[in-house]
């Protein structure tokens, strides 16, 4: 046989399965450039200089792990239905003559040549994209975009690396399943497996319960630090209860349908019954993927872009104020010192604070248990969402913000609640027995720590002995000094950004030496790394929502094409019995309509129950803007449903030329 | 009294690509009798397909007439087409055409069920004909579980299921091996002995000489045709088999 005859065989069986080859090879370029360029951005020494550029790369790089693993799964599993497509055709090589050992030849030169295109254009494409993408990422990050051009050498070895292994594997599982087949096997290809599925009710039961189990954690879950831990916790539910329910609850409710006598031998519930039985049937586990992708890509979307749309928001929550001081004052120091500070600072740019809100205080950490306050450090338990933080404000400074003219008993209390409200009559704390006054509905504007991950509590009691008296058991029962008290003063400037953050400098200067331990936070000097943090995050929810998309539309062109294949014959079968040309169009149109919407259906029920809990996530990163989130949610579902439509449109063409509804006539 | 008339049936295919157009039949005329049992001979490529096709209104041809009952083809609407044929004619095909979705006793209902009958009238019309060919016990397994003998006579009862005025039949033992063939074949004749009419198409000597009356076709024309009267399967065999020399052979028509 000629040298060339291996070479050019490989060549003219992708040409032959252009139809199915073509979609993955795009696919493969398509990650390639993506995976390149998310690791030159992350490896990108000029983004690293920047300021808050080290977190933007930290997200990024998560970014790499997410898109590497992602596209070995993703690659692995649609070159496995490419291989199975085209079992025939081996099957067909082997009888003819030629050894699996040949057929293994042949198949490792079409891999080269798929490998080569693949890394060619994909690290073309990547390259040439890589200072747009750059661009476009500083943009959002407010960065300053600099000049020039860079092939980042690393990230070549990274790409080449893993998708060098990509391949590799996927052809030594071609390999495998090519050579554990009896040339029959091969023959019959695609036809064997058709068995009738069973139903399994373990697997419905299983999944209705952990698709419960998750939706009921969103709906339930009430302080955002317990959002923390049980998120993960409810997407995985989510995620095993939509796999079972998809394959196994599907099957059992078109198997309830079909026992149903007087329903299923109707004329047009009897051929949608066991079409959609056996689409399902081939189809369960792609329609899964496809709402679970779907679901991910409308959360990342949507909660990263509500971030950066909201990041003023953000930062109004997070710095209620533009100066917010907040220090230990020990027993033998006053806060004198650090007004004056302030003052001069103030004096010396010519400005006034407005807004000023000033106060003492002390705050206290503890596991609530009824009307009981467990402040023992040791003695905390796991469970975060009954942590509580407790804010002592004396009765005089209360009564000085507020405007009000309230009076207190020594062991009376009046208490404010920023989350669930303190349903008790009575507050122990520390060996110390209060009684509940008054539960107040408001407190004073700009409150220190509004937004709190555990729930926070503000208690307005008779004076700063009891605050100091706290303060002391609190120390005392931790074995630490005590510090006295706090002293939180913040304020307002009506200046530029320039101007706010170089009084900010400047206090923080004046006092950060006399009181050591303070703090001394502005929304504007906070400003940059928020954009580091969530325009990285925005940046990096939009890439893998493309990534993700794309998977999307492969999946469902690659299930559109078997559809094809297989319905082609049943089609025609269903004519020469007696179903006319409309009927069998509408039901297997109607049939495929519904196959394809599932997915989308359920990502939307996913995403409805998740809302809740993503809103408590959201609280965390402060973002309390709920309308917000709420407008971005529905915003990415319309978009996202726009695009799958479309997406559906065009590869139903393909489906239907496959089953020749346009032509024959 | 006359179930089905073809007059002067012609079928030209025009290929899409501007290739040349093949004529599949070129004047094709017969007629086939109630209770009858009728065997269409020709060669692969002789254009028998096209012609079930064409009496099944699957496909149209480029002129001629088809009457069912004296009722033309053509003359029915696109609508009721598909209606028409559910009540009127029973099909058995070379490859079963059975659906791999449907158990097999739904896929025999299909066509009932397309007409809209209740699931106890389709039982009730199940039971003897199932009885009769012997796949009462498999009634519930899919086509992919069963061989090839058991799915013909799925599609036998299929077929049968609608009362129809006439059973065609294409190269039903074509898929078979000889021993389903036979078991098919003696069906078909019994099945004819209660008084349904069966046209078959086929190119297996084997199988045209259990029927009544074997047409040939040969160049797109009814060619010759011979009854089996009281004749035995065996010595039909042996015309039909003599038949076949004298076409090939390139002899003239004769009756
Ligand atoms: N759909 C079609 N388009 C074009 N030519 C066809 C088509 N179907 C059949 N033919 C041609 O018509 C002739 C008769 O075919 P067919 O009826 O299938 O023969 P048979 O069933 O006797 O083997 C053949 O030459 C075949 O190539
Ligand atoms: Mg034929």
């Amino acid at each position: 046989m000629s040298r060339f005859f291996y070479p050019k065989l490989a060549a003219t069986n992708l040409k032959k399965n252009a139809q199915t080859y073509l979609p993955y090879i795009l696919t493969c370029i398509g990650t390639v450039m993506m995976y390149y360029i998310m690791v030159f951005l992350s490896k990108n020494e000029g983004l690293g200089k920047m300021t808050g550029g080290s977190e933007v790369q930290t997200i990024l790089n998560l970014g790499c792990y997410v898109i590497a693993i992602f596209a070995a799964i993703f690659l692995f599993y649609t070159h496995s239905f490419l291989i199975k497509r085209r079992k025939k055709e081996f099957g067909l090589f082997n009888i003819l003559g030629m050894e699996k050992k040949h057929i293994a030849r042949v198949l490792a030169i079409e891999t080269l040549y798929v490998a080569g295109i693949s890394l060619g254009a994909g690290l073309l494409g990547g390259i040439l994209l890589s200072k747009l993408i750059f661009m476009v990422l500083l943009k959002i990050l407010n960065f300053e975009v600099p000049l020039g051009f860079e092939v980042s050498g690393p990230a070549l070895a990274a790409v080449l690396v893993l998708f060098a292994g990509i391949f590799l594997l996927t052809l030594l599982n071609t390999l495998r399943q090519i050579h554990l087949a009896k040339p029959v096997e091969l023959l019959m290809g695609g036809q064997t497996g058709e068995k009738e599925p069973k139903t399994k009710w373990l697997l419905v039961a299983m999944g209705t319960l952990s698709l419960g189990g998750g939706y009921y954690i969103s709906l339930t879950t009430e302080s955002p630090l317990a959002a923390l831990t049980q998120f993960f916790f409810a997407v995985l539910l989510v995620m095993v209860g939509t796999y079972c329910l998809f394959t196994a609850g599907s099957i059992a409710v078109l198997k309830l349908l079909r026992r149903n006598k007087g329903y299923y031998y109707q004329t047009r519930h009897f051929t949608a019954v066991a079409g959609m039985m056996y689409r399902m049937k081939q189809n369960a586990v792609g329609l899964a993927n496809i709402c679970i992708m779907a679901t991910a890509v409308l959360v990342m979307v949507s909660t990263t872009v509500s971030l950066y749309i909201g990041m003023e928001d953000v930062l109004r929550t997070r710095y209620p104020q533009h100066i917010m001081i907040s220090t230990p004052v020990p027993a033998q120091q006053s806060v004198e010192g650090l007004q004056t500070s302030v003052k001069e600072v103030l004096a010396k740019h010519g400005l006034e604070g407005k807004d000023r809100l000033d106060y003492r205080y002390a705050a206290l950490v503890g596991n609530q248990e009824g009307d009981r306050v467990i402040t023992d450090m040791s003695n905390i338990s796991d469970d975060s969402s009954s942590v509580r933080e407790f804010y002592l404000i004396p009765l005089e400074d209360y009564n000085r913000l507020a405007k009000r003219t309230a009076s207190l008993g020594d062991d009376e209390i009046l208490i404010y609640s920023s989350s669930s409200k303190y349903e008790e009559d009575t507050l122990t704390v520390l060996n110390r027995t209060f009684t509940v006054k008054e539960r107040l509905d408001s407190f004073f504007e700009n409150s220190p720590n509004r937004v709190s991950i555990s729930g926070s509590y503000y208690v307005v009691v008779k004076d700063m002995d009891v605050v100091k008296a706290m303060e002391e058991a609190r120390a005392k029962e931790n074995g630490d000094d005590p510090s006295g008290y706090r002293y939180y003063l913040g304020f307002d400037l009506e200046a530029g950004e320039a101007d706010i953050s170089a009084v900010y400098q400047d206090i923080r200067t004046a006092v950060g030496s006399d009181y050591p331990g303070s703090s001394i936070e502005s929304p504007v000097a906070a400003k940059e790394s928020f954009f580091a943090i969530y325009g990285g995050l925005f940046f990096l929810g939009i890439f893998l929502g493309a990534l993700f998309i794309m998977a999307t539309v492969l999946i469902i062109y690659y299930k559109q094409v078997s559809e094809g294949y297989d319905d082609k014959a049943r089609f025609e079968i269903m004519q020469k019995v007696g179903m006319s040309r409309e009927e069998v169009r509408g039901s297997i149109r109607s049939q495929v309509l519904i196959v394809f919407f599932l997915p989308l259906v359920a990502a939307g029920i996913h995403i409805a129950f998740a809302f809740p809990i993503i809103t408590k996530l959201l609280a965390v990163l402060n973002l309390t803007n709920v309308g917000l989130f709420a407008w971005c949610t529905a915003g990415t579902i319309l978009v996202f449903a726009l695009f799958y439509a479309i997406v559906y449109g065009l590869t139903a063409k393909v489906y239907y030329r496959i089953v020749s509804w346009g032509t024959s006539g | 009294m006359t179930i089905l008339e073809v007059n002067n049936l012609k079928k030209v295919y025009t290929t899409r690509f501007g290739g040349s157009p093949v004529q599949a039949l070129a004047n094709v005329s017969f007629s086939v009798e109630e209770g009858e049992y009728a065997a269409i001979m020709g060669e692969s490529g002789s254009g028998k397909t096209t012609l079930l096709n064409i009496l099944a209104s699957l496909d149209k041809p480029t002129s001629g007439e088809v009457l069912l009952k004296g009722k033309g083809l053509t003359t029915i609407k696109e609508k009721e087409i598909s209606a028409f044929r559910r009540e009127n004619l029973g099909f058995v095909f070379q490859d079963f055409n059975l659906l791999d979705t449907f158990s097999l006793q739904d896929n025999i209902f299909l066509p009932l069920v397309l007409s809209g009958k209740s699931y106890e009238e389709m039982s009730r019309r199940l039971e003897p004909i199932a009885r009769k060919l012997g796949i009462g016990d498999i009634l519930a397994k899919y086509p992919y579980e069963v061989s090839g003998g058991q799915k013909q006579r799925c599609a036998v009862a299929r077929a049968l299921i609608t009362k129809p005025q006439l059973i065609l039949a294409d190269e039903p033992t074509g898929s078979l091996d000889s021993q389903s063939a036979e078991g098919l074949l003696r069906l078909f004749k019994e099945i004819n002995s209660e008084g349904q009419t069966l046209l078959m198409v086929t190119h297996s000597v084997k199988a045209a000489s259990h029927a009544k009356r074997v047409l040939f076709i040969k160049d797109g024309e009814v060619f010759h045709q011979l009854y089996k009267a009281g004749m035995s399967d065996e010595a039909m065999y042996q015309k039909i088999s003599d038949t076949l020399t004298t076409m090939a052979t390139g002899g003239g028509h004769h009756e």
